[in-house]
């Protein structure tokens, strides 16, 4: 999933990108509201992690202006403990959820996680597609009921084939949800993400289109 | 206590009493110079009417044959007689009196001039070398009653005078006093926490510089709190996004770090920082109960604030929050950013104190009453009385000691109350917050 965070504290923003690329998501990490705007100008993100207080303005404002533009990006703002009215301004203002700071990274995994599968249609973590139980909060598989391990690089692949059932996906699409801007990608870097969930998961878990990009197979 | 007395009575009675004073002793100086000046008149037509009857009775006494002895005149016709009169000879016997005239009431010779017994003044004049001796008496009754009636007209006036001279003093008191206390109910009417200036351009000259002193006071107040809230604001900002990226670093640290000593290491960091964290959160929140601004100037509802938490913590506490709302809107001019702090506390105290995996009453009434029950150990009276306190601990928890005295500082300045019950009314154990908070105490 490409991720966008907007958090203008260098030593909790470098620890949210840690975490949240170490789960396979590609993050683009911004500490001003302008070059939010950029960011969200030239790349579809797919999820927004929204600080309240940036030195050129406040979250919120931010937030009305997204919705007023009819983006329907899944938000989460992050806050502080004892402002409630932030926080109920914030889901009033269209944000999906918050995270009250401090918080743990074990939760904004799961937060993350979470809003993910509420815009995917399906919010039930635990999926089944053929001989796979998945179960996506916990980010455990079994493959014909015996556990399969996956990377984080491989999680987040096989979860945008999964939020995306039958959609056909590009290269580039899948390049940008593994990978943030600033990243150098190797061009046949899905290739070798695929072949490798085919090794791990069946060969006919993900189909290429020749020439157009690659589905999530039929179950 | 002692009744202290209000500036008006004090002035009011003190004018009033030497106002009094003045006039009565004007009216007792007068009687007295009056009294004076009268005896002096009514003794000169005493004395007049002696020197005048004096050669009468001589031509008549030396005219009458001589052995005829007391002659009692008698009267040309009835009438009660005001003034007497004897005529004696040297030795004392009678020779003539008026015909009213009781004899005995006339004292022994003495000599010419004014006498006096208790009933009567007298005047002597003899003649003939001392052989007819007159003595006229006038009643002293009489002239008491003259001066008496003199008295009386003087001081009648007085006493319509002195109760209407009392009521303008009163009346101009209190007049004058009117914009002091107007002042005073502009004061007492405002709310506790009501910094802003008080109009003194209606104020006496005298209490202007007062008006305007305890308005620039008010103004310094007033800047200094807000110094106050908007430190407590930032502060919690500023302490908060270090501590948050401290506990996130920590945690990645814990995450790809595979050695047992420093993950060992890196949790108790991560505790500390946590431990750290709940502390200045509760202080912060104290110096906000204390000090910041817990109004807010459009009522709003509490229930949005109300679900939100308790989704917030129940979120941790698998189905123990029990919320109970009313159908209509809980409408409350208290801030609810103070309001998230008395529930965050009262919901964060029965989670923790309560019996564990026992469900939390959480009842908020449409009169914005709160009430926070759960069920547990019952807390002794001496320790419920001392839980508001700072750093009070029912037990050795892992509690900052600081929730009920937040709550209860909140409640104090919104002119709500807390009352803590345990056990919870209605039951053999517990404990219960019950808290009103309407805001517009």
């Amino acid at each position: 999933m490409r991720i966008l965070l907007i958090e203008d504290d260098t030593v909790l923003g470098a620890a949210l990108r840690d975490q949240v690329a170490g789960d396979g998501h590609s993050i683009d990490w911004v500490t001003r509201l302008d070059a939010a705007e950029d960011a969200m100008a030239t790349a579809a993100h797919e999820l927004v992690l929204l600080d309240l207080m940036l030195p050129d303005g406040r979250g919120i404002p931010f937030l009305k202006r997204l919705r007023a533009r009819g983006s329907v990006v899944p938000v989460i703002i992050l806050t502080a403990l004892d402002q409630v009215s932030d926080r109920i301004e914030g889901l009033n203002a269209g944000a999906d959820d918050y995270l009250v700071k401090p918080f743990d990274l074990g939760e904004l995994s799961a937060r993350i996680g979470a809003v993910a599968r509420r815009y995917s249609g399906n919010p039930n973590p635990i999926l089944s597609h053929g001989d796979l139980d998945i179960d996506l909060a916990a980010r455990s598989i079994l493959r014909a009921g015996k556990p399969v391990t996956l990377t984080a690089r491989e999680w987040a692949l096989f979860e945008a084939f999964l939020a995306r059932r039958g959609q056909l996906l590009s290269k580039t699409q899948l390049e940008d949800t593994l990978y943030a801007f600033d990243t150098e990608v190797e061009s046949n870097t899905i290739e070798v993400h695929v072949s490798r969930l085919r090794k791990k998961l069946g060969a006919g878990v993900i189909v290429t289109e020749r020439g157009l990009g690659y589905r999530l197979g039929a179950a | 206590m002692r009744r202290r007395w209000g500036l008006q009575a004090r002035l009011a009675l003190g004018l009033g009493l030497a106002l009094t004073l003045v006039w009565l002793g004007t009216a007792v100086l007068t009687a007295l110079s009056l009294r004076h000046e009268m005896e002096e008149v009514f003794d000169s037509s005493l004395e007049e009417t002696a020197q005048r009857l004096l050669p009468l009775a001589v031509l008549e006494i030396t005219n009458r044959e001589a052995g005829d002895g007391d002659q009692h005149l008698a009267p040309i016709r009835a009438h009660p007689e005001l003034l007497t009169y004897v005529v004696r000879d040297d030795a004392g016997g009678l020779l003539m009196r008026s015909h009213a005239a009781d004899p005995a009431a006339f004292p022994d010779w003495t000599g010419p001039g004014f006498a006096q017994n208790a009933t009567h003044r007298f005047y002597s004049e003899d003649t003939l070398q001392g052989s007819i001796r007159l003595t006229v008496a006038e009643p002293l009754a009489q002239r008491q009653q003259a001066v008496g009636e003199i008295l009386m007209r003087q001081i009648l006036p007085l006493a319509l005078m002195i109760p209407l001279t009392l009521a303008i003093v009163g009346l101009s008191v209190a007049l004058g006093l009117s914009g002091l206390r107007r002042f005073r109910g502009r004061l007492a009417s405002r709310e506790a926490r009501d910094l802003s200036p008080v109009p003194v351009s209606d104020l006496p000259a005298e209490l202007q510089t007062v008006g305007e002193t305890l308005n620039d006071l008010l103004a310094r107040l007033d800047a200094a709190f807000e110094a106050e809230r908007s430190f407590a604001a930032n502060a919690a900002h500023e302490l908060r996004t270090p501590l948050a990226g401290a506990i996130a670093q920590i945690q990645r640290l814990k995450q790809e770090t595979q050695e047992a000593p420093v993950v060992a290491r890196a949790v108790a960091i991560e505790e500390t920082l946590k431990r750290l964290t709940r502390l200045s959160e509760r202080l912060l929140q104290l110096a906000r109960a204390e000090g910041g601004k817990l109004r807010v100037d459009q009522p709003g509802d509490l229930r949005p604030v109300a679900r939100l938490l308790v989704d917030d913590l129940g979120r941790n506490a698998a189905g123990r929050l029990v919320l109970s709302l009313p159908e209509a809107p809980v409408l409350s001019r208290l801030d609810p950013d103070a309001f998230g702090i008395v529930l965050r506390n009262l919901i964060e105290n029965a989670l923790r104190h309560g019996t564990p995996g026992a469900p939390v009453q959480v009842v908020l009434t449409e009169a914005a009453a709160l009430t926070v029950a759960n069920p547990g150990p019952v807390v002794a009276p001496e320790v419920l009385a001392r839980l508001t306190d700072r750093f009070a601990r029912a037990s050795t928890g892992d509690g900052s000691g600081l929730g009920l005295a937040i709550v209860a500082a909140i409640a104090g300045r919104i002119g709500g109350r807390l009352v803590l019950s345990s056990p919870r009314p209605g039951h053999a154990d517990g404990f219960e917050a019950r808290i009103t908070l309407s805001g517009d105490g």
